[in-house]
């Protein structure tokens, strides 16, 4: 009951942004109700003020350092008004678009947002914390460097299975039993691969030294040393030399 | 994400509990007439029909007697310019029913909205009224630029 209350308490707070606003008699009225309440689902709507405006003003998303300070359980019962007051913005902004109405001050949608993902970081490190306490490991989702199928590096993310490895006959065959694939599609594949991955290098390269060219130009009096130390692949003696990094005016180097 | 990392249910186990749950919601006006108990929603892909009823049950605290579910396909277009083909979104709809004794009907929220030229004038005439403000203001020193001020 309690709960309940301080969760419509929360609700009000959060959809009306103004606490002077809630009155306790107002939650009392809504237990009291010996018929069944059907103006629950007026709860994906905004309330009803608010209806006809055109700019809706709200604070800011909640902060880390702010959430950090809160307990566990304060945490998840803001975490569930924020879920109700996201389905509120959710539908609003669905009966706008159907309407052909402007939806006042679409950035409530990101501030709700920003504020759960926040919740979620703050969940997540003591989760991470406790972990670390307990059992001297993270807790977090083990990822592992493997070899694919293909024989190209991969992130693989490991879950739960409900076979092991080896009597897994499906998994183990191409695996184990065949190695890498090798067929004549995967070794074209591989050369367009290694074409693509040399490709990028380049342009890389090129985009590099076009940029210091350009710096000279602009910097002839830049210190050298840092530039080498920034772009240490760049040849600076030939972008000196180079017609794009002369500027207009006598030349330096 | 460490809070959505669940062991997989095994038969026999307890059934999973969702701590913090990630899915949206958003009531929606029913495509054609619908009986008055009759809600129609749109919900994240991945809810299924008693996570829905789960949903509206704990944390609305709607009563909920059946839950069927649709999943529209979203249109495919052709970009205009350069030709290739874009897909909108799929959408799940939730279609709940309700206890016989409940009445939903979808609210007009735009019924007392005011008219639009007129919201319209009323803007135009205030950022009139507003470049007559800052003419004014800048009357005895034509050759600043507008920048240049406290």
């Amino acid at each position: 009951m309690i709960s309940y209350l301080v969760r419509n308490t929360f609700a009000r707070i959060l959809r009306s942004h103004n606490a002077v606003n809630i009155v306790a008699s107002s939650a009392f009225k809504k237990d009291i109700h010996t018929t069944i309440p059907s103006y629950e689902l007026m709860e994906f709507f905004d309330s009803k003020k608010n209806w006809t405006e055109t700019s809706i003003r709200v604070g800011r998303a909640w902060k880390l350092d702010e959430l950090r300070i809160k307990s566990n359980s304060d945490l998840h019962k803001l975490w569930y008004v924020l879920l109700k007051e996201r389905n509120m913005l959710y539908t609003m902004e669905h009966e706008c678009n159907d309407k052909m109405k402007l939806f006042p001050n679409p950035e409530r949608i990101d501030k709700v947002q920003e504020s759960m993902n926040n919740i979620e970081t703050v969940v997540r490190e003591r989760n991470v914390a406790y972990y670390k306490l307990e059992t001297g490991e993270t807790g977090e989702r083990p990822v592992e460097d493997v070899v694919n199928i293909f024989g190209l590096p991969e992130k693989y993310e490991k879950s739960e299975h409900y076979l092991p490895k080896f009597m897994n006959t499906r998994w183990v065959r191409p695996y184990l039993e065949h190695g890498f694939t090798n067929s004549a599609a995967v070794k074209r594949f591989y050369r367009l691969n290694r074409e693509k991955q040399h490709n990028n290098d380049r342009k890389a390269r090129n985009r590099d030294f076009n940029h210091v060219q350009q710096l000279l130009k602009r910097f002839p009096n830049m210190d050298m040393e840092k530039l080498k130390a920034e772009y240490p692949n760049v040849d600076l003696e030939k972008a000196k030399r180079s017609k794009k990094a002369r500027g207009h005016y006598f030349p330096k180097y | 994400m460490s809070t959505r990392w669940y062991p997989i249910y095994q038969r026999g186990n307890p059934q999973l509990r969702v701590f913090l749950p990630n899915f949206w919601m958003k009531l929606v006006r029913p495509r054609g007439t619908q009986l008055p108990n009759i809600v129609h929603f749109e919900c994240s892909m991945e809810m299924t029909k008693h996570d829905i009823k789960n949903y509206l049950n704990k944390i609305y605290n709607i009563p909920v007697v059946e839950v069927r579910t649709k999943i529209f396909l979203g249109k495919f277009k052709r970009d205009i310019g350069k030709g290739y083909i874009v897909k909108d979104d799929d959408i799940k709809n939730a279609i709940v029913t309700l206890p016989k004794d409940m009445k939903f009907e979808y609210p007009d929220i735009f019924e007392k909205a005011k008219d639009e030229t007129e919201e319209q004038e009323k803007a135009l005439t205030e950022a009139k009224k507003s470049f007559q403000n800052y003419i004014d203001r800048n009357k005895n020193r034509s050759d600043v630029p507008s920048w240049f001020s406290i």
